[in-house]
């Protein structure tokens, strides 16, 4: 492991000097840090999909226009051929990593966000549930105020979170009353609560998962756990949720959602109406084309897409944000239909409406993909296949503004152009990756 | 899904059961150790290569892939990367698992980020548990890396090193000196001692160089052939002379048998330094990604990328192919891996190599543009698919026998 740190400094006059040159050469007039120019910008708050530029300063959305000059822009990146969305926002993963436990969404089970989202073009992530109000903190600390990706997070009614089968199914650790109260210690960054994996017949998770988000006034997201006639999906989305709440999982068909006659549970369009909404949740167990095929054929799609990240699932059939939206493009999703499913869609499930979208003024989190058209295989759960002609990948990531991934580098300088031992090429104002070093006082 | 050694013998006896367990059929196997460059089928059994010949029946075997148009490859070893999580916040290592199978790389060699007083730590949280082979150069220093130790000679016990890696000579591959600032030797010398107590290689990086602690000396006093200098291409120690011509201590090391090792990393891979060695017939002897938490996501990327750069600075792709397998499996003394020798351990890369506009970073943020792109298809580890980027291992939905199948998260 090398960073710059450290390491001889033969290029330090080569590099103040090309501080000097950025500060004088384009300080002075530069209205925009950035500029995307050309690409075809989708934004379903804005209703936008169509081409645009998509111009960016201190790291907020600065402009969105048919035509920006470029002259206005310190960088200037072109897009042509591309796609330019809101960052994605997943809203079911587990990054509660590091805590050593095994078997446990509380440690081992998890993965650190930073290497799946960026190269993934998302830029928020949403943990669902593996923490509790007990261990949240200890989330915090080690996971969300040391991730380069926004990451928010469902809270457990488990207070002990996700840590195995002895933890989440004993009722008596299960309370609405502290749950609620860390969620509203931090507002806005625990986006609701979780209720998953139960095993018993009782309601008392989904209830008091209900309680609490009643009282934190956010919503729930309900992983139904194992399937029991005592408490049928029917009675849990037409009944005990609100409006609002978030049934994930909905292609995994372990609970019903498909009934025997192969439709989709008419439950599921009745609770739609009432507002229950309906996330993907891919993971390693809940996904599968005998269910999902089906019900898109019907018109039961997704209110939005999302992982269900975790050790178990990343190499499996889901492998990351942009092969389950390429799913449903291959399923005949229209792409302006996927995107504002991975964009805008979540950000409202768990009230960021500053999120997902790119309103002027709105955080400068930006998704640059690519549509390739080839001969592509997609695997369910199962190991089933279904083949498709697109696939979605990743060229281009900003958080705030700023470059966290850059497959091809569009945005570098050609290295032959550059004096000769050059270091750093990049500039803050638009760079997180290559930067030159802060100038020392 | 696989059966028994004893049941398969069995079942084949009785002619009732196939003979493969998985046929990776028409690819194009690049086996460097054994010379093979060729469209040839690939033959797996109870998780070890059982076959390599052109034309094997698919009713021999369970499962068939169609893998044409693809290479076929030993599963790529990757000798420098950090993937100790520590226990408490800090640390720069990256989860092994989450970077090695989608990039064709069946074992990681962890480059000194523990020590002897962590690797106990390192083995029982993070090595054992990974489905990714983990091996690792020791630290040298005691506490290991990013401890504010590396610069301690008093950490530099060779004695408790290679203590250490005896006790675990199944993981163990080597000795690592890294990051020492001082104006000596402590470091690189403690190393290579415990190196010879051991009869293990050591891999240096040189951290800071100075008028008498520079690569000429390293390579013809200190290191011995076969210890491995990585970072070979980073330019920060004179490995590029000001005239813009490749150090001649970097072609007397080779002569003398060191070893050069990309691990390109977050700060040590450059254009200005590859392209001139390049010009100059110096190519790497093992092309690794130094992979952490401030790599992932910058130039390096991932293996396959990695391997994609050198494969557009002009070496062929078969020498790519052992720069990644054979040549690293050899280095850490490992001979059992690094090839698809019958028996072997069933570790496979099935690669794909698109053409297009490509573009390469460097760890300045400088753009080369390539043709070419490595992509991994799939990952066998141990026989097993771990990675199938399109599915080629799978049925069509439609015929799925879709069975009740146990609840999984």
């Amino acid at each position: 492991m090398e960073t710059l740190n450290g390491t001889i400094g033969r290029c330090g006059a080569v590099r103040a000097t090309l501080i000097v040159f950025a500060v004088t050469c384009c300080y002075a007039q530069a209205q925009y840090d950035l500029l995307l120019q050309g690409g075809h910008v989708i934004d379903a708050k804005n209703k936008i999909s169509a081409t645009r530029d998509v111009a960016i300063r201190d790291g907020k959305i600065a402009a969105v226009e048919a035509r920006i000059d470029p002259a206005q822009a310190l960088k200037v990146v072109n897009l042509r051929g591309l796609y330019v969305t809101p960052g994605l926002v997943d809203i079911h993963v587990h990054v509660y990593a590091g805590t050593g436990e095994r078997g446990s969404y509380a440690g081992d089970n998890s993965v650190y966000p930073d290497g799946f989202t960026f190269r993934a073009g998302v830029t928020t992530v949403a943990d669902a549930g593996s923490s509790g109000w007990r261990n949240f903190d200890d989330f915090k600390q080690h996971v969300i105020d040391r991730s380069k990706t926004r990451v928010l997070a469902f809270l457990n009614i488990v207070g002990h979170g996700m840590r195995g089968p002895k933890y989440e199914n004993d009722l008596s650790d299960m309370e609405a009353k502290p749950a609620a109260e860390m969620a509203l210690r931090h507002k806005g960054l625990i986006i609701g609560i979780k209720t998953a994996h139960y095993a018993g017949p009782e309601w008392t998770p989904v209830e008091h998962a209900v309680e609490a988000g009643t009282l934190a006034d956010i919503p729930v997201m309900v992983d139904f756990g194992t399937n029991h006639k005592e408490r049928p999906l029917s009675e849990l989305v037409t009944k005990k949720l609100r409006p609002g709440d978030i049934y994930t999982h909905v292609y995994s068909g372990l609970r019903n959602e498909q009934d025997k006659s192969g439709h989709v549970n008419p439950a599921l369009f009745e609770a739609r109406k009432r507002g229950v909404i309906f996330d993907v949740g891919h993971g390693g167990g809940s996904f599968a084309w005998r269910i999902a095929v089906p019900a898109i054929k019907e018109g039961f799609l997704p209110d939005s897409i999302s992982t269900d990240l975790h050790i178990g699932s990343m190499n499996s059939g889901l492998k990351d944000m942009l092969n389950v939206m390429s799913k449903f493009l291959v399923m005949g999703l229209a792409l302006d239909d996927v995107v504002a499913r991975s964009t805008w869609n979540p950000a409202r499930e768990i009230h960021h409406e500053e999120l997902g979208n790119l309103s002027v003024g709105a955080p400068a989190d930006v998704s640059v993909l690519r549509l390739e058209r080839g001969e592509f295989g997609f695997a369910d759960i199962y190991g089933a296949r279904l083949r498709g002609d697109r696939r979605l990948t990743c060229e281009l990531t900003l958080r705030d503004g700023k470059v966290v991934y850059d497959l091809n580098a569009i945005t570098r300088p050609d290295w032959d152009t550059l004096p000769r031992d050059y270091r750093q090429t990049g500039d803050a104002r638009w760079d997180a990756i290559n930067p030159p070093p802060a100038r020392r006082p | 899904m696989r059966i028994g050694a004893g049941l398969l013998a069995l079942a084949c006896a009785l002619g009732a059961q196939p003979r493969y367990d998985i046929l990776l059929k028409n690819g194009h196997v690049i086996d460097p150790k054994n010379g093979v460059n060729r469209i040839m089928d690939v033959a797996i059994s109870a998780g070890k290569i059982a076959r390599v010949a052109q034309d094997i029946a698919p009713r021999d075997a369970a499962k068939t892939a169609d893998v044409a148009g693809l290479y076929v490859t030993p599963g790529l070893i990757d000798i420098h990367v950090h993937v100790f999580l520590w226990r408490e916040p800090g640390g720069e290592g990256a989860q092994a698992d989450a970077f090695s199978f989608r990039s064709g790389v069946t074992t990681m060699v962890d480059a000194g980020s523990s020590g002897w007083r962590t690797f106990p730590d390192f083995r029982s949280r993070i090595i054992n548990h990974a489905k990714t082979r983990i091996l690792a150069f020791l630290n040298i220093v005691g506490a290991g890396m990013g401890t504010g130790k590396e610069d301690d000679p008093a950490e530099m016990d060779a004695e408790a090193a290679a203590k250490t890696a005896k006790a675990n000579s199944d993981v163990i591959v080597g000795l690592k000196s890294a990051h020492y600032a001082g104006p000596g030797w402590e470091s690189v010398d403690a190393a290579v001692k415990a190196g010879e107590l051991t009869g293990l290689p050591v891999m240096v990086d040189f951290g800071r160089i100075n008028a008498t602690r520079n690569i000429n000396a390293l390579f013809l006093d200190k290191l011995r052939p076969g210890d491995i200098y990585t970072h070979c291409f980073s330019g920060h120690r004179e490995e590029l002379l000001d005239t813009g011509k490749l150090n001649p201590a970097m072609e007397a090391g080779r002569k003398r048998g060191i070893v050069f090792d990309i691990g390109h990393g977050a700060g040590s891979f450059y254009w200005y330094v590859a392209v001139p060695a390049y010009e100059a017939h110096f190519y790497p002897d093992s092309i690794s990604t130094d992979l952490h938490i401030n790599s992932m996501n910058a130039g390096m990327k991932d293996m396959t990328n990695v391997m994609s750069k050198l494969l557009n600075l002009g070496s062929p792709l078969d020498e790519v192919i052992r720069m990644s397998t054979w040549n690293p499996a050899r280095e850490i003394k490992r001979p059992a891996l690094g090839s698809l020798d019958p028996g072997a351990e069933a570790d496979v890369a099935v690669l794909r190599v698109e053409r297009g506009n490509f573009g390469f970073v460097d760890s300045a943020g400088a753009r080369k543009s390539g043709s070419q792109l490595i992509v991994c298809e799939m990952t066998l580890r141990a026989g097993k698919v771990v990675w199938d980027l399109n599915g080629r291992a799978s049925e069509d939905w439609k015929t799925f026998p879709y069975q009740k199948q146990s609840w999984k998260h």
